[in-house]
Formats: structure tokens, C-alpha cells, sequence
């Protein structure tokens, strides 16, 4: 039996605001597998970048139970969560959002300098990585001099560098045209697949779908359809 | 290096973002910097030209009389009582102390001073030239004529008592003082010079002549002194010296009393407590004004980074490394406005020190407790000025953080990345 990396129970996310109170997320019940390829899809307002925040704990949830592995996120303090995102859990954008002041190097490494990673380990599990991803000779170049696509890549790089349990990537291809979306794809497959990280996706983009090893449809804030699938392309 | 040294490179790169307003900024509290500084250096030198005029004139530094002559000033109380003293050897024993600089013996008396149908009461303050112009300037403002000579029955008197007795330089004048002996000492004495302190009191009631003159007209021996007054090393310093100086005549053979100026003018000790404490005003209120100036334009940075503040915690960053960062920036801040104040404010100090204004053809000088101030806007610098300024300055800077710096930590990292 494979382990549990995401898990709700009955997750409510309520907006107070006037005249009515937003329901934006209603009941959510879920339970994502580690090394899952998960894909969130659904119309605008539907709830997807909602539930991507209370899973990551940028949120709270109104009502309802979250669990990270085997940790509980519901109740934590402030400092537990960060601690927890630091340590389990990276995020990709859709608008990037790279420090502009920090180099594409120091971005990436960025979650490896909190963790107190000596900067020779930072520097080399960053560039090995940029290889990896196709970043080479861009480690020194700030987030201002590269293409949209090449900084989505130095976000992944950044996610992904400390060997997260979970991946969060909020429409991570919305802003790329789509050579270089199927790029960034083929990227996060194979890290997925090789280090077993899980991805969860929010998304409308049909290619990010296609490649989704299971595709949940949100409707309102609920889960319209589930669907467990081998992905079209491995 | 750890994330302490990120968040000073976020800091450090963050300022140059918008080097405008950074260099805007620091420009402003340069200049609080160097207002604070310039302003303290104003009244301490208002401070020095107060103490000088009112110590250096006439009052010394540091007296030294028989124990019980203060406060009566009874004629017969002399230090030795009517045996006197060996003037010489007391003398040479205060300039010993390692922080005296000089020391000059006086006696006093009382008396009338009548020229033609003209007659004044008035001071007369008995002294020896060479010393006395060592301790206080009194006789270097003769304005016309010379000092008196030694045994030359000559006298030296203000420019107002002149005026009052109708004489000038060469007259004589008769002058009747209460001798020791219960006798009435009475003789001619040449006007020899006149003086013009500045300080209408001297100036109308004060009549010097040579020491021995003076023990001779009140019938008193030569080693028959009511005071002597002494320069010390650090005028700042002056009633700890006294206090040292005494200790150091407890075993003298008769009994001595020390004092500073302080204690000889309470008034004037006072004024200058009060433009200390007007210095610290000063600095507040600069400083104050700068904190809220500083505040807002760190609010403004803050707010336009809300995103990236959202980003940082979601990648695990705590509230309190949020936080450190808009403080950092702070600091760095500071530390760039001191660098940049120093080296404006510290050659304008030079420059204003040695070379101040004068302004005695715009307005005349005024007397404040018994002092002369002459309208010359000289600034003083120690360490101490620029030290407090510069503490105030890296405060300000780290105070007008600490709200840019909690705001950034409410920002709600879902709220702020939806840019809601």
C-alpha cells in the first residue's frame, strides 16, 4: 500500500464577506498517494488555487481536517507551518514569482540556505539540478534577464531542490506558450518520476490534464469527477 | 553562509531597487545627522563662551581660601589667619597637583575712591600681574594706559568707574580702605590704566592694584592673602579636580577650602545643566521628526514587496526571518546616512570651529548668570555630540523599521499572491 501524502477530511473554506459569506471550498475529502501526478481542473472560481493554499497552510481551513504525510496541519502554529513547508512541501507559481533581487542560483537554493545547507552542498545540488532542467549558464543571471520559461524553470528548480514530499504548482503553464508548457512538463515528469515526488496541480490546460496520472474536476468547491487514469504519455 | 547573512544581501540589494528614494532617504537623515550635531556643537560652544567669560574673567576655575572665609568674606579672615602664610610655597605646592595648571594669589578689600569732588565706593582686588594673567584675563583688557607697578602706588580701574569719578589715565585718585589694625589706611594712587570687561558690574566697582600695594594700604603682612585662584588641565572636569586638590591640602598646616566654579556660581553651573539638557531636546525632536519620515517610506517599500513577502513564507520562511529582513534594511540604512552625515558634518564642524561667525556687528553680546556672551557662533565638538547623534540616528533607523517590519509579517500569503 502506497503512502499517504495529502489527506482531508471535510475541508471548508468560507470567505466572511457581505452580503453573503463565498463558500470556496465545500467538503473536500480527499487522499493523494505519494508520487502521485495529480492534475486539479475546473472553471474560474471553482476552488482550484483555494484548495492548492489550504494544502500548502497559506490558508486556513474554515472547518475540516488536513494531514501532510502523517502530519497534521490543521491547529499548527505559524512557525510549524513554515517549518513543515520548508521541510515538505515547495510551490510553483503561476506568475513565477522568483526574488528579483536574487540571482537564478539564489533563488533556486534559497529553500536549502534556510535549511542551514553548507553553501558548497547548496551550489552543487543546484547546478546539478539546472543541468538537469536545461538551465545551464543561466545560474548567475537574474530573474529580469530570463525568459518566462527559464525562470517557470529556476521556480521548479526551487520547488523541487530540497527533495519535497509535496509539490504545489498553481496553473504552473499558464504563462508559457506551449512548447515550452510541454518542456516544463516533461521536467516535472521526470522528477516526479525519478525522485517520487508528488505533484499537485491546479490547472486548465489540456496538455497538463493529459499527462495527469489522476485529473480531479472541480465544480463550486466540490469534487465533480475523480479520475484515476494511466497518463496518455509516460 | 546561513540565512542571517541572506537576509542582510535581500536587505543590501532591496535598498538599491529604487536607489532614489534609498539615496532620498539617507540624504534626510544625513542631514538630521547633521543638524543634531551642528545644533549640540551651537550650544556647547554657547556652553564654552559662557563658562570662559564667566570663569576666565575673573572667577578662576578653582579657589582656594582659610576655611572659613566663605561666605562673610571677613577681611581679617586671611588664609593662615593673622599670621599669613608663606604665599610662595602654597602656591607652588597647588601648581604641583598633577591637573592645576597655574595659581595666583588675591586679597581684597573695601574702600572709597575720591578724585576731586567725585567719590565711589568700589572693590579693591589686590594682585600679583604675572600670575593673575595666567588664571584670568582681567588684565588683558586694559583698553588704555598699562598695569600697575610694584610699589609705584599706581591703580588700575574700569572704564565705567573713571567715567563715574571723572579721571583718565595718569590722574590720581585718593582711595580710603579699613586696615587691619582697625586703623583707616588711606593714600594717592596714580591711575595707571583702565580695563573694559565687558561685565557693567567689574567694570563700575573694581579698582586692582599690585599686591603689595594693597597689604600695605590695609596694614597686613606679605603673607597675608584671601584667596588663590587656580587653572586646572580639563575645565570640564573641574569639581572632581577641586575635590582631588583638596585632598591633597588636607595635610597643609593651616586649614584650607576648596572650590570649583561650580560652586562658586550655582547660577552658572546651572545654565549650562539646562543647555545640556536643551542639547538632548534637540537631538530628540531631529530625530523624532525623522522617525516618522523614515517609516513611511519603508511602509511604502514594504507594501509594494507584499508579494514577495508572501512568496518567502511560502517557501518556509518564519515571521520572524520576514521581519528580520525590512530591519536589516533598516540598519543598513542607518549605517549608509551615518557614513554619509559623517563625512559632511564633520569638516563643516572643523571649518565653523575655526573660523565661526561673527555677528557682533548685527547685535550686541548679552549677559546670561553673570556671564558675558559675545555674539561670535563658534561651534564646540567633542565625541560626545556626534556618539548620541549617531546612536539616535542607527535608532531611528531600527525603530522606523520595527512597523514596515510587523506590517510585512500580517501579510496574508494567499491574500497577497492572489494580489487581493
Amino acid at each position: 500500500m502506497s503512502e499517504i501524502a495529502v489527506r482531508t477530511d471535510d475541508v471548508w473554506k468560507i470567505y466572511p464577506q457581505e452580503p453573503f459569506p463565498v463558500e470556496a471550498v465545500r467538503g473536500l475529502t480527499l487522499t493523494i498517494e505519494s508520487g502521485d501526478f495529480v492534475a486539479m481542473a475546473g472553471p474560474s472560481g471553482s476552488g482550484k488555487t483555494t484548495v492548492l493554499n489550504l494544502l500548502g497552510g497559506l490558508t486556513d481551513a474554515t472547518r475540516g481536517r488536513i494531514w501532510i504525510g502523517d502530519r497534521e496541519l490543521t491547529g499548527m502554529s505559524g512557525k510549524e507551518r513554515a517549518r513543515l513547508r520548508l521541510e515538505r512541501i515547495g510551490f510553483v507559481f503561476q506568475a513565477y514569482n522568483l526574488l528579483p533581487v536574487l540571482t537564478a542560483l539564489e533563488n533556486a537554493e534559497f529553500t536549502l540556505l534556510l535549511r542551514g545547507v553548507p553553501a558548497a552542498e547548496r551550489h552543487a545540488k543546484v547546478l546539478e539540478l539546472f543541468h538537469e532542467i536545461g538551465l545551464e549558464g543561466l545560474a548567475d543571471r537574474h530573474p529580469g534577464k530570463l525568459s518566462g520559461g527559464q525562470q517557470q524553470r529556476v521556480a521548479v528548480a526551487r520547488a523541487v531542490v530540497g527533495d519535497p514530499a509535496l509539490v504545489l504548482a498553481d496553473e504552473p503553464t499558464a504563462n508559457l506558450d506551449s512548447g515550452t508548457s510541454a518542456s516544463l512538463l516533461d521536467t516535472m515528469e521526470r522528477l516526479n518520476r525519478e525522485h517520487g515526488t508528488t505533484f499537485v496541480f491546479s490547472t486548465h490546460d489540456p496538455r497538463v490534464m493529459e499527462r495527469a496520472r489522476r485529473l480531479i474536476t472541480l465544480v463550486d468547491g466540490r469534487i465533480e469527477a475523480d479520475d484515476r487514469r494511466a497518463p496518455a504519455r509516460a | 553562509m546561513g540565512s542571517g547573512g541572506l537576509w542582510w544581501r535581500v536587505a543590501w540589494r532591496n535598498l538599491w531597487r529604487n536607489s532614489h528614494r534609498t539615496w532620498v532617504t539617507a540624504s534626510g537623515l544625513a542631514f538630521g545627522f547633521f543638524a543634531a550635531v551642528v545644533m549640540v556643537g551651537l550650544t556647547d560652544g554657547m556652553t564654552a563662551e559662557l563658562v570662559e567669560n564667566g570663569t576666565r574673567l575673573m572667577l578662576g576655575q578653582v579657589q582656594v581660601h582659610a576655611s572659613d572665609y566663605l561666605p562673610e568674606r571677613n577681611m581679617h579672615r586671611t588664609i593662615g589667619a593673622y599670621d599669613g602664610v608663606d604665599v610662595d610655597a602654597l602656591l607652588e605646592r597647588i601648581e604641583n597637583h598633577p591637573e592645576v595648571e597655574h595659581a595666583a594669589p588675591r586679597l581684597f578689600g573695601g574702600g572709597l575712591l575720591s578724585s576731586g569732588e567725585q567719590t565711589k565706593a568700589g572693590l579693591l582686588l589686590g594682585l600679583d600681574p604675572d600670575r593673575e594673567s595666567r588664571v584670568t584675563t582681567l588684565l588683558s583688557t586694559v583698553i588704555a594706559g598699562r598695569l600697575p607697578e610694584s610699589g609705584a602706588a599706581e591703580v588700575l580701574i574700569g572704564e565705567e568707574m573713571a567715567r563715574q569719578l571723572a579721571v583718565d589715565v595718569g590722574d590720581e585718585l585718593v582711595v580710603v580702605a579699613p586696615a587691619a589694625d582697625g586703623s583707616m589706611g588711606n593714600d594717592l594712587y596714580t591711575v595707571a590704566g583702565l580695563f573694559r570687561t565687558g561685565t557693567p558690574g567689574v567694570d563700575a566697582n573694581y579698582a586692582v592694584l599690585q599686591l603689595s600695594d594693597l597689604q600695605s594700604l590695609m596694614a597686613m603682612d606679605p603673607g597675608r592673602i584671601h584667596e588663590v585662584v587656580a587653572t586646572v588641565s580639563n575645565s570640564r572636569e573641574t569639581p572632581r579636580i577641586a575635590g582631588s586638590l583638596a585632598g591633597s591640602l588636607r595635610e597643609h598646616p593651616v586649614s584650607l577650602d576648596v572650590k570649583s566654579w561650580t560652586e562658586l556660581r550655582p547660577e552658572l553651573s546651572e545654565a549650562v545643566a539646562l543647555m545640556d539638557s536643551m542639547n538632548f531636546v534637540i537631538v530628540l525632536i531631529i530625530f523624532a521628526m525623522a522617525i516618522f519620515g523614515v517609516a513611511n517610506t519603508m511602509l511604502i517599500g514594504s507594501f509594494e514587496r507584499r508579494r514577495e513577502f508572501a512568496v518567502v513564507q511560502a517557501l518556509g520562511t518564519t515571521s520572524g526571518a520576514v521581519s528580520l529582513t525590512v530591519i536589516c534594511e533598516g540598519i543598513i540604512l542607518g549605517i549608509l546616512s551615518l557614513t554619509v552625515g559623517a563625512l559632511v558634518t564633520w569638516p563643516v564642524m572643523v571649518w565653523w570651529h575655526n573660523t565661526p561667525p561673527d555677528l557682533s556687528s548685527w547685535f550686541e553680546g548679552f549677559e546670561w548668570s553673570g556671564a558675558q556672551w559675545r555674539p561670535i557662533l563658534r561651534v564646540e565638538y567633542s565625541l560626545d555630540a556626534p556618539l548620541i547623534s549617531a546612536v539616535a540616528l542607527l535608532f531611528t533607523t531600527v525603530f522606523a523599521a520595527l512597523y514596515p517590519a510587523w506590517k510585512a509579517t500580517r501579510v496574508p500569503p494567499a491574500d497577497a499572491l492572489a494580489d487581493r
